[in-house]
C-alpha cells in the first residue's frame, strides 16, 4: 500500500489514501517496519522473580515468585528519563536510571497464590482479555502410592488437590477457584485446558472427564458440563434408575451391590466411550454393501480391536467452536513415555450439544491433515473479540508459512510421518503464540529454529537472531543479540535463551539461561530507542 | 451521437425515477432500482447501525435467485462446515450401504464447493 519506507511519508500517505477493502490491519501493521526493538540493554538488573508472559493485550506482565507461592504482576511502560546538559538528544548512552527493569515495568500488586503446601505451576496462565481475568493453577505434589479409587484409571500419577483459580488482573482480586481433588491435570503449556470466549474446558485425565465450565462476568466459574462417563445431564439419572432395575432382578444372588458406578459394574458402555464406539460401528458398518462382506469388515477392523478402542482414553481437549470438541483419545501410557509418536493416537470431533460424535480420524489421517493445512487459523479457535489473533501467522493464512510447510513436506522422507508430527501438535495448546507483529511472517523473515512466536527456551546462539524485511529482501530491519558475540567466560558452555514480546509495543525481553532448571543468568531488554 | 440510458443499461432495465424508500436526508433522489434497499437488516446485532440487504438483487438476469431467498451468515464456522460437509458426503456415496438412514443434522443448505 505505502510506496515508500520512510515512516513520515508512510504517515502522510495514510492521511490521503484508505488500504484495499479489508487490509487496514495489514497496512497499519507495516509501521512495524520501521518501528523495530533495535536497541538493547544487557544484563539489566531486575528483581529476581520468575518472569512468565505478556498478556496477549499488552496489558500486564504475568510474573511468579521464586519459590512459585506469589504472583506478581507489572504493567508495562514505556522508559522516560531526564537528562542535563546540551547535546541530549544525541548522547548515545541512557542515564543509568533509565536502564532500570523498573524503567519499563511498574509492580502493581504482590498476591499469595500457592498456600503451604501447594506450587503455583509456572507454565500455566490464560487470559481472558474481555474482562482482564487471569487463570492460574495451583497444585500439591504428586501422591506417591495413588490407590485406585472408584472411577479413575490406573496408570495416571494423582495429585491430592489441583485447583484453577480466577483473578481480576487490574487489581489482584481474586474471584473463584474450582477444585480438583485426587486428581491429574496436564498443567504445562496449558496442555490440560483450553479457554474459548468464556468457556474454559480442563481435561481430568485421572477420572477421564472433560469439565467444561464457563466464567461468568462477575468472575464466578461456573460447572456447564462435565463429558466423559456421561454426556447430557441426566444422564446419570437414568442409567441409575436403569441399573436399579436390574439390581433388583439380581438382589436375589448377590446382597445389592453398589451401583453408583455404572462403569465399574455395568455391562454397557457408556457415556464418550459409547459414543464413539458406536460411530466407529456404524463407519465400519456402512462400508459394505454385503451383509456377509459387511460382517467380515467388522470382525476385522472393529471386533478385533475391540480391546484397545474401549481402552482409549482422553488425552487432549481443545475447542473448534462453542459446541464442538476436538479429542484426542490414546492410550494411558503416552502420559508417561517422551515419544508419542509411536503410539497410536486418534482424533474425535465432539458435538457438545447434540452429544454425537461428528468424525474420528487416525492420528496420521491424510483427511485430518488437509484440514489441518487450509484452516490451521480455525484450529486455534478464538472468539470473535481478540482481532489480533486472526493476524497470526500460520500457514493457512500466510503464503510464505504455506511455502515453508510445503518445502518441508517435500524433504520429509516419508509423507505419512511427517502427517503424523503435523498432527501431533493437534488439539493445539491454547494461547501458545506470541501476537507480536514481529513474528508476521509477512513482515519479516527470521531463522525458526532460533525464534518464534511460541516461546519456549531454546539452545541459544553467539550470532544475533537477525529479522529480514520481507517486502525489501535482503534488508536487515534489526538484531537480537542475546550477549556478547564471542561466548563470554565460559567458552563452549550450552546456554539456552528465551524471549517474550510483548504483543504491540517494539518491546522484547531475553533471558539466558544456563541450563533449563536453573533461573536466568542475565536478562536483557531489547526496544527501540 | 449520446446513446440512450436504456442502452447503456441493456434491455429489460429501465432506469428508475420513482423516489426511494430510503428517505434519505438528502431528499428523494432518483435510484436505479427502489426495491434495492427496501430489505434491510443488521448484519450483526450487537452493530446495529452496519446493514446489509437481507436478500440478494442481482444486477443481470443471468442467474436469478429463488424468490423466497433470505441470506444469513453461517452460523459454523468454515472448518466445522467441512467436516460435517464430508461426513454427510461420506454417508451419501455409502447410503445404499446402509440399512438405517441415519438422521439429518440439521437442514440441508446448498452450498457452492469449496474443493
Amino acid at each position: 500500500m505505502f510506496k515508500t519506507n520512510n515512516v513520515a511519508s508512510r504517515i502522510f500517505e495514510r492521511q490521503i489514501r484508505t488500504p484495499a477493502p479489508g487490509t487496514s490491519v495489514h497496512s497499519a501493521r507495516r509501521f512495524y517496519e520501521n518501528l523495530v526493538p533495535s536497541f538493547t540493554i544487557y544484563d539489566v538488573e531486575c528483581p529476581d522473580h520468575s518472569f512468565f508472559k505478556f498478556t496477549d493485550d499488552g496489558q500486564y506482565f504475568v510474573c511468579f515468585s521464586r519459590n512459585r507461592q506469589d504472583l506478581i504482576v507489572y504493567r508495562p511502560t514505556w522508559l522516560s528519563f531526564s537528562c542535563k546538559g546540551e547535546d541530549c538528544d544525541n548522547n548515545q548512552e541512557l542515564p543509568p536510571q533509565a536502564k532500570r527493569f523498573e524503567s519499563f515495568f511498574t509492580q502493581l500488586y504482590v498476591k499469595p497464590l500457592a498456600s503451604c503446601n501447594e506450587l503455583i505451576c509456572k507454565d500455566f496462565f490464560l487470559y481472558m482479555e474481555s474482562n482482564q481475568y487471569g487463570i492460574f493453577a495451583t497444585s500439591t505434589a504428586q501422591i506417591q502410592d495413588a490407590r485406585g479409587t472408584d472411577g479413575a484409571i490406573l496408570g495416571v500419577p494423582s495429585f491430592e488437590k489441583i485447583t484453577i483459580h480466577i483473578f481480576r488482573l487490574e487489581d489482584g482480586f481474586k474471584l473463584d477457584e474450582k477444585v480438583f481433588h485426587n486428581d491429574c491435570v496436564n498443567l504445562t503449556h496449558n496442555m490440560g485446558a483450553f479457554l474459548y470466549d468464556d468457556l474454559l474446558a480442563v481435561v481430568s485425565l485421572r477420572y477421564q472427564t472433560i469439565h467444561i465450565l464457563q466464567i461468568r462476568d462477575s468472575g464466578n466459574l461456573v460447572d456447564v458440563r462435565a463429558i466423559g462417563a456421561y454426556c447430557r445431564e441426566d444422564d446419570e439419572l437414568f442409567l441409575n434408575s436403569s441399573s436399579q432395575l436390574a439390581g433388583n432382578r439380581g438382589d436375589l444372588v448377590d446382597n445389592g451391590t453398589n451401583h453408583d458406578q455404572p462403569n465399574s459394574n455395568n455391562s454397557f458402555l457408556s457415556g464418550i466411550k459409547q459414543r464413539l464406539l458406536s460411530f466407529i460401528f456404524r463407519e465400519i458398518w456402512s462400508e459394505e454393501t454385503d451383509q456377509t462382506q459387511r460382517v467380515q469388515c467388522l470382525k476385522k477392523k472393529f471386533y478385533f480391536h475391540f480391546q484397545d478402542y474401549v481402552d482409549l482414553v482422553i488425552l487432549k481437549v481443545q475447542f473448534l467452536d462453542r459446541h464442538h470438541l476436538l479429542i484426542k483419545f490414546g492410550s494411558v501410557d503416552v502420559g508417561a513415555s517422551r515419544n508419542t509418536d509411536q503410539l497410536p493416537a486418534f482424533f474425535a470431533v465432539y458435538n457438545m450439544e447434540t452429544t454425537e460424535i461428528v468424525a474420528f480420524y487416525q492420528n496420521a489421517a491424510d483427511e485430518l491433515y488437509l484440514l489441518f493445512e487450509r484452516f490451521c487459523d480455525h484450529f486455534h479457535a478464538t472468539s470473535i473479540n481478540s482481532m489480533y489473533m486472526n493476524f497470526i501467522s500460520s500457514h493457512s493464512n500466510n503464503i510464505h508459512a504455506l511455502e515453508q510447510l510445503k518445502s518441508m513436506k517435500n524433504k520429509a522422507t516419508s509423507v505419512s510421518q511427517f502427517v503424523k508430527k503435523m498432527l501431533s501438535s493437534l488439539p493445539l495448546n491454547c494461547q501458545s503464540m506470541s501476537p507480536s507483529p514481529y513474528f508476521d511472517q509477512s513482515l519479516f523473515r527470521f531463522d525458526e529454529k532460533l525464534i518464534s512466536a511460541t516461546d519456549r527456551p531454546r539452545q541459544s546462539t553467539d550470532h544475533p537472531i537477525r529479522f529480514i524485511s520481507r517486502r525489501q529482501p535482503n534488508i536487515l530491519k534489526f538484531k537480537i543479540k542475546t550477549g556478547p558475540e564471542f561466548g563470554g567466560a565460559d567458552g563452549r558452555s550450552k546456554k539456552y535463551s528465551h524471549f517474550l514480546f510483548h504483543p504491540a509495543w517494539p518491546l522484547a525481553l531475553s533471558f539466558i539461561q544456563p541450563s533449563l532448571f536453573l533461573p536466568p543468568s542475565a536478562v536483557n531488554i531489547h526496544f527501540r530507542r | 451521437m449520446h446513446p440512450n440510458l436504456s442502452d447503456i443499461l441493456g434491455a429489460g432495465q429501465k432506469p428508475s425515477f420513482h423516489s426511494s424508500p430510503m428517505g434519505s436526508m438528502l431528499g428523494n433522489l432518483p435510484s436505479f432500482d427502489p426495491h434495492n434497499f427496501s430489505q434491510l437488516r443488521p448484519s450483526d446485532p450487537s452493530n446495529p447501525s452496519k446493514m446489509v440487504p437481507s436478500t440478494y438483487r442481482p444486477t443481470h438476469s443471468r442467474t436469478l435467485p429463488p424468490p423466497d431467498q433470505v441470506r444469513a451468515t453461517e452460523a459454523k464456522n468454515i472448518l466445522i462446515g467441512n467436516i460435517y460437509q464430508r461426513a454427510e458426503e461420506k454417508l451419501r456415496s455409502k447410503r445404499a450401504a446402509t440399512e438405517h438412514l441415519i438422521p439429518e443434522h440439521g437442514c440441508k443448505q446448498t452450498r457452492p464447493s469449496t474443493s
